[in-house]
């Protein structure tokens, strides 16, 4: 035990430099760090090493970014501080706790999310092709956007067959317990991925489950994902007929055959 | 050195000190409260270390420029959740840049692109000859850096500006495991005590 304890740390040094292997491995230190005053020391002043490597790395970026992510901030909301207590474990996965880390899907979603929030409120829905010509500052949030799902395109090629069609349209529509769902619709596919941000949590014991609600019946379409950090992972629904709605309600664990509750969105899918 | 310094700023590379390291903790609580000026302010500074950082990792410039951007968008969606007691401002901007590269490397996950990245990797030489700028930030770095063995800084800039695992650092060197966290640790330990000398 005692060596093991000494061979963690010296993982110092390299979970400073984010060179730990795998995200359990780096999990599995940040309890350790919670834990090891010395070791949470230690990492400190090597993140300080760190920092003088990267303001030695300075480069001078691009002049046209400056103006995409101001306009870019301009139209995300900030999240508000997190409430911290002492009795609560600090852990966090595969970071310390007061580094936002977010991987892959979740930080797509959720940066397509702010983003889509930020310039199309509820009602609202953009033509992703349109909006190139509409104003520069709509282009360089179209250039955001694609190069966020660029990246959830690696995760998944259902998602990936989606979000790389070439006319998709945009909707998101606040739900009535708050939060937003976003959806990205290829109407000639028929397909569309759905996102939300902000909903509720619930208790133990319900779901958030989706449905494409159309004129003759009503389709389960899935059930949403655990929120990571208010946002949800991008699902996929596939085989969206003429005057289907996109609906949300609130099921029993496992999810219901047909739903339980009233809808808490149901956003009209133009295919 | 100042003898009021504690413990924390000890440690403190005198580059945050010159750049003001309590005027950016300042800055960042007020681009807290949706102060985009404070945020531009922020921007100007940072977005060197930043957009730097990430192009050594990354090497190829439009995802650079697209990771840089998040980073920068994740620090003004993140803002209120900046802790100084963790640490500075610098070093919480620069470290999600790190690691935002470092996560854009892992989620990539076809081998053959790992695999010529890993190829791609300059001899370190390389990059403390590439630092060599200038910059009294890259000059201190650099004499830092050669003060170290050579597995030593080997270790280190593999790890950081090549977005290398110890366990790739040590395959790369050829040397085992356990050998690698402790050169890691040892060179950070000496590059920390070079670097917290004025």
């Amino acid at each position: 035990m005692r060596f093991f304890r000494q061979d963690l740390h010296t993982l110092t040094g390299a979970y400073a430099l984010d060179a730990l292997d795998s995200a359990s491995e780096t999990a599995r230190f940040s309890r350790h760090l919670s834990r090891c005053q010395s070791c949470a020391a230690e990492v400190r002043g090597f993140r300080e090493v760190a920092t003088a490597m990267a303001f030695a790395a300075t480069t001078e970026a691009p002049a046209a970014m400056r103006e995409q992510v101001m306009t870019a901030a301009a139209r995300t909301r900030q999240l508000p501080p997190e409430i911290r207590t002492h009795a609560r474990p600090r852990r966090t996965r595969g970071s310390a706790p007061w580094i936002p880390w977010l991987s892959g899907a979740v930080a797509t979603a959720a940066i397509a999310v702010a983003v889509f929030f930020g310039f199309s409120q509820a009602h609202t829905q953009d033509q992703l092709n349109a909006a190139r010509a509409q104003s520069h500052a709509l282009a360089a949030e179209q250039a955001r956007v694609e190069a966020e799902l660029t990246q959830a395109r690696e995760h998944d090629q259902a998602l990936a067959q989606i979000l790389g069609a070439p006319h998709v349209t945009l909707l998101s529509h606040s739900t009535s317990k708050g939060g937003v769902a976003v959806v990205v619709l290829d109407a000639a596919t028929r397909k569309l991925v759905v996102a939300t941000s902000g909903l509720p949590a619930l208790p133990a014991g319900q779901v958030y489950q989706l449905w494409l609600i159309g004129p003759v019946k009503i389709v389960s379409a899935g059930l949403l994902p655990a929120a990571q950090a208010g946002v949800t992972t991008p699902v996929v629904a596939t085989g969206i007929v003429k005057g289907d709605k996109l609906g949300l309600t609130v099921e029993p664990a496992g999810g219901s055959k047909q739903p339980t509750t009233t809808p808490i969105v149901a956003l009209p899918l133009p295919v | 050195m100042n003898p009021n310094d504690s413990d924390a700023s000890r440690f403190r590379p005198a580059t945050a000190d010159r750049r003001g390291e309590r005027d950016l903790d300042d800055l960042l609580v007020h681009v807290a409260r949706g102060d985009q000026g404070a945020f531009e302010t922020l921007y100007d500074r940072m977005v060197g270390p930043v957009y730097g950082v990430i192009r050594k990792v990354l090497r190829d410039p439009s995802q650079s420029e697209e990771v840089a951007q998040e980073v920068l968008l994740e620090v003004w969606r993140n803002a209120a959740r900046f802790d100084p007691a963790m640490g500075g401002a610098a070093t919480w901007v620069t470290t999600i840049a790190h690691r935002r590269a470092i996560d854009r490397i892992r989620s990539t996950t076809a081998a053959a692109r790992r695999e010529h990245r890993t190829a791609d990797v300059s001899p370190p030489h390389d990059e403390v000859a590439e630092a060599v700028e200038a910059s009294l930030d890259r000059e201190r770095v650099r004499r830092c850096l050669e003060g170290l063995t050579e597995v030593q800084r080997e270790s280190i800039t593999l790890a950081y500006y090549g977005g290398n695992s110890y366990r790739q650092v040590a395959e790369l060197l050829n040397v085992t495991l356990g050998a690698i966290k402790t050169r890691i640790r040892d060179g950070l330990i000496r590059m920390r005590d070079c670097l917290g000398v004025s």
